[in-house]
């Protein structure tokens, strides 16, 4: 049992008091930046740096831990109640989170949502102790052929969750693979659709396309229904989700934590992908998929515990291997080495106080943020009852605000109203948003990883196919698009054959 | 010693001016009672980056210093173009400076058009601050542990860069044509996912900045081949330089504080003695320690004459080996 003892001796250093009050501390801040849209966690991290210089190490990662996974439970709030995805991993669960606020359902959708995010984050830690180093691995053996393969099956994915007509998801999913060109080139420095600006030279970033799209489409698009027909906001009924909602989500939460796990090990995208590929999973095996985009508890359980999942995974690559997997990851990287420690292969056996003081935090911070958000949530949800004659105005503040902390632009307000009156256009001609903003997301990942692949095969496409882990992710884009095809054209014959008998008679 | 003096007078004056008196005192110019209020340090990249943790690790010991918060802002775009933009159109008093790459300097300007190219000359220095060293690592299953290593095996390799136009290209670019190597780069959007990409054996080798491979490569994930540096750093004292293995590559990535063009003299020694101060602190010295930092703390004057220097040696360099930056060849 001596594999064991680390790990019980990483649950004394969680309890000593101090580790505890700043694990509270941590998970508190990382719940209101995540309820303030465009202020992200990596931002917020590195502001609070200094703060924790006069830290010990373990302490200071287990509070910047806990503001990165409470921030993921903070922005599920906006996604539903406001229609603003604070990140792209919550874009998903604007669909049917919003839609259910608006049928009154918005305290059952933030408790499951809360419960999603509690189960996927603890599920994921328990994994993570048990098998990090095993899976570690998986990190690295994802090279830009596999991310495009990935990329690719992503993108599959975004035209079969978003709601209304294929062909408007599609166009305006190519419009968002168009903007995800905008900016300098990566590998030849070349301006694409810059006009000689230098904001646009690192491209556009995720949040005021969101923002825009999404949170102020949605307002402009409000104020006019309001001067049509008076519409009263939604009574909140129920706050609670009933045990007959917990059933139904429960398959939801659990495949959205699976998913969650393994693809947030992925340095890069993993967040993103992990809670479209819950909701497109949900959507599928779906008896009814076309109750999804009109408050199927499912289209907010399934990312919002994938979502959480993959921000636990995410640790894997940085506490193991010393690869920081996202921006947060970084800093926090940056933090550790402020302290003394090198994040690197050995920080687990060097270090193992740290290692595990970490990690078992987070099975603490999960349940502070569950106790913290349920209550809550009856709080939240009373947002709503405010007159949109005074919500309206104070949202397009927040949202403007947050849009211009992502970079301390300007420029980036003047995008959020350029998006956002692009997204009432959208609304109003029926075209989703959802499919751009995801298409965007996946756009730039598809681009760099297929001409990085192709510089690495010397421009042989052939090379897809060689390595086992994107021949096999190819083989999963063939099944999803040409299953459905062959599926209606199965359909299509029986019926046919059914007719002949039957007109024989 | 001579800086303390400094900042406590500057502490006193400030304290009587607040009283409302002295006006016949000589000290009352615009460099002593600087600075009245916070001073803002933009930062071209991202938060968490090396040059971040820079700016972040140098503006608490100087705002104890100054008595006045210095903050870190930030704004990151077009390899820190962005940046420069606003300090240039940023008002000459000292509240707004910026950590400075020097590759924004002396690399860019080679890959990039012209109109877009920022020239250092064009601001103050204020001090320089630290450089950082680049290191060549390979993938242990390739086998290469020496430049000769890749030479002889007499194949074509693929290597990661931290980017187009960046420091990471064109070490390996100038190593690659001098040794004859037929070599791809690969850009990568900095320098973790080139470690990353070199650690998964995705490329045969790439180079990173000392302090992002350092924990690799005391695992032994990673082989370090030569580092680009003047002389072996104290930081990897076993592996030669490339100027020992007979090429001429020498690249560093260099940080200074810079200030808007015409900002008067006194106010940017303040700072300089501000930052000295900050230099001169065992926190930071630690710091720079294990991010495998090696000071470069000159005044403006040296630090200008460093960075030109490297600006024209490699646009030499390049022209010699029909070296083409910007990726399009």
């Amino acid at each position: 049992m001596d594999s064991l003892s680390p790990v019980l001796d990483g649950f004394a250093v969680v309890l000593e008091p101090k580790n505890l009050l700043y694990c509270l501390l941590g998970v508190v801040i990382g719940m209101l930046i995540g309820v303030l849209p465009g202020l992200g966690p990596a931002a917020t991290i590195a502001i609070l740096l200094p703060m924790t210089f006069g830290l010990e190490p373990v302490t200071s990662i287990i509070m910047l831990a806990g503001i990165f996974y409470g921030a993921q439970y903070g922005g599920t709030i906006t996604s539903v109640l406001l229609r603003l995805p604070g990140e792209a991993s919550s874009v998903v669960t604007v669909f049917d989170g919003h839609a259910m606020a608006r049928q009154g359902r918005a305290g059952t959708a933030l408790g499951i949502a809360a419960i999603g995010s509690f189960t996927g984050g603890t599920l994921s830690i328990v994994a993570l102790t048990l098998v990090a180093p095993f899976v570690a691995g998986f990190a690295l053996d994802f090279g830009p052929p596999e991310y495009t393969a990935l990329a690719l099956l992503g993108i599959l994915l975004v035209a079969t969750v978003s709601n209304g007509g294929k062909v408007k998801a599609l166009i305006a999913a190519a419009a968002g693979l168009l903007l995800a060109t905008v900016g300098r080139d990566d590998f030849i420095s070349v301006e694409r659709f810059t006009f000689g600006n230098l904001s646009l030279a690192d491209g556009l970033d995720f949040v005021p396309i969101a923002m825009g799209l999404f949170g102020l489409g949605e307002i402009l698009y409000n104020l006019e229904e309001r001067h049509r027909a008076t519409q009263a906001p939604a009574a909140v009924t129920d706050v609670w989700p009933s045990r007959a909602d917990l059933r139904q989500a429960s398959g939801a939460i659990g495949r959205g934590g699976v998913l969650g796990f393994l693809l947030g090990i992925l340095p890069g995208g993993g967040a993103v992908l992990s809670s479209l590929a819950a909701y497109a999973w949900e959507k599928r095996r779906a008896r009814h998929p076309e109750r999804f985009g009109h408050g199927a508890i499912e289209g907010v359980a399934a990312p919002e515990t994938a979502n959480n999942a993959a921000a636990t995974s995410s640790f894997i690559p940085l506490l193991s291997l010393g690869i920081p997997a996202n921006a947060t990851m970084a800093v926090i990287f940056g933090a550790l080495l402020i302290q003394g420690v090198t994040p690197g292969p050995q920080l687990v056996t060097e270090h193992p106080e740290l290692f595990w003081g970490v990690v078992n935090s987070m099975y603490l911070g999960n349940v502070l943020l569950l106790i913290m958000s349920l209550p809550l949530v009856g709080l939240f949800v009373r947002i709503l009852r405010v007159r949109p004659a005074i919500l309206a105005p104070i949202t397009a503040l927040i949202t403007l605000i947050g849009a211009y902390t992502v970079r301390n632009d300007v420029f980036d307000i003047g995008l959020v109203v350029f998006f956002g009156v692009l997204g009432y256009l959208m609304k109003k001609t029926g075209f989703d948003p959802g499919p751009l903003v995801l298409a965007f997301v996946l756009g730039s990942l598809l681009e760099t990883s297929l001409r990085r692949s192709l510089l690495l095969f010397d421009g042989n496409p052939a090379g897809f196919l060689t390595r086992p882990i994107s021949g096999v992710l190819l083989a999963c884009f063939l099944l999803v698009a040409v299953l459905p095809a062959a599926r209606t054209l199965l359909h299509r014959r029986r019926a046919h054959l059914d007719r002949v008998p039957s007109g024989n008679e | 010693m001579r800086s303390r003096v400094l900042g406590a007078s500057v502490a006193t004056v400030l304290a009587l001016s607040a009283c409302g008196g002295n006006l016949d005192d000589s000290a009352s110019d615009a460099g002593s009672t600087f600075p009245e209020r916070a001073v803002r340090v933009l930062v071209g990249q991202d938060a968490g980056g090396s040059t971040d943790l820079i700016a972040r690790a140098l503006a608490e010991p100087a705002s104890a210093d100054l008595k006045k918060p210095v903050t870190v802002l930030n704004k990151a775009g077009a390899n820190g173009g962005v940046a420069a933009k606003e300090l240039a159109g940023a008002e000459a008093d000292g509240y707004t400076l910026m950590v400075f790459n020097g590759s924004l300097a002396y690399i860019t300007p080679l890959a990039v058009a012209a109109d877009e190219a920022v020239d250092i000359n064009g601001f103050e220095v204020v001090t320089g601050v630290s450089q950082d060293d680049y290191v060549l690592v390979a993938n242990p299953k390739t086998g290469f542990k020496t430049v000769k290593d890749i030479v002889d095996a007499k194949r074509p390799i693929t290597f990661a860069t931290t980017g187009v136009g960046t420091g990471s290209q064109l070490c390996q670019e100038l190593l690659f044509a001098q040794a004859s190597v037929d070599a791809t780069a690969v850009p990568f959007n900095g320098g973790a996912p080139a470690l990353t990409a070199a650690l998964g054996g995705q490329v045969d080798v790439a180079a990173v900045q000392l302090g992002e491979g350092q924990s690799q490569i005391k695992a032994g994930k990673v082989t370090p081949i030569v580092t680009f540096a003047a002389e072996r750093p104290a930081y990897l004292p076993d592996t030669p330089t490339a100027q020992e293995s007979g090429y001429t590559a020498l690249v560093q990535q260099s940080r200074a504080i810079v200030a808007p063009k015409g900002a008067p003299r006194e106010t940017l020694d303040r700072l300089r003695a501000a930052f000295q101060k900050a230099f001169a602190e065992q926190k930071y010295k630690d710091f720079n320690a294990q991010r495998s930092l090696t000071p470069n703390e000159v005044d403006g004057a040296t630090l200008l004459r460093q960075w030109n220097a490297s600006r024209d040696t490699y646009r030499g360099l390049i022209e010699k080996y029909k070296i083409d930056l910007s990726g399009k060849s």
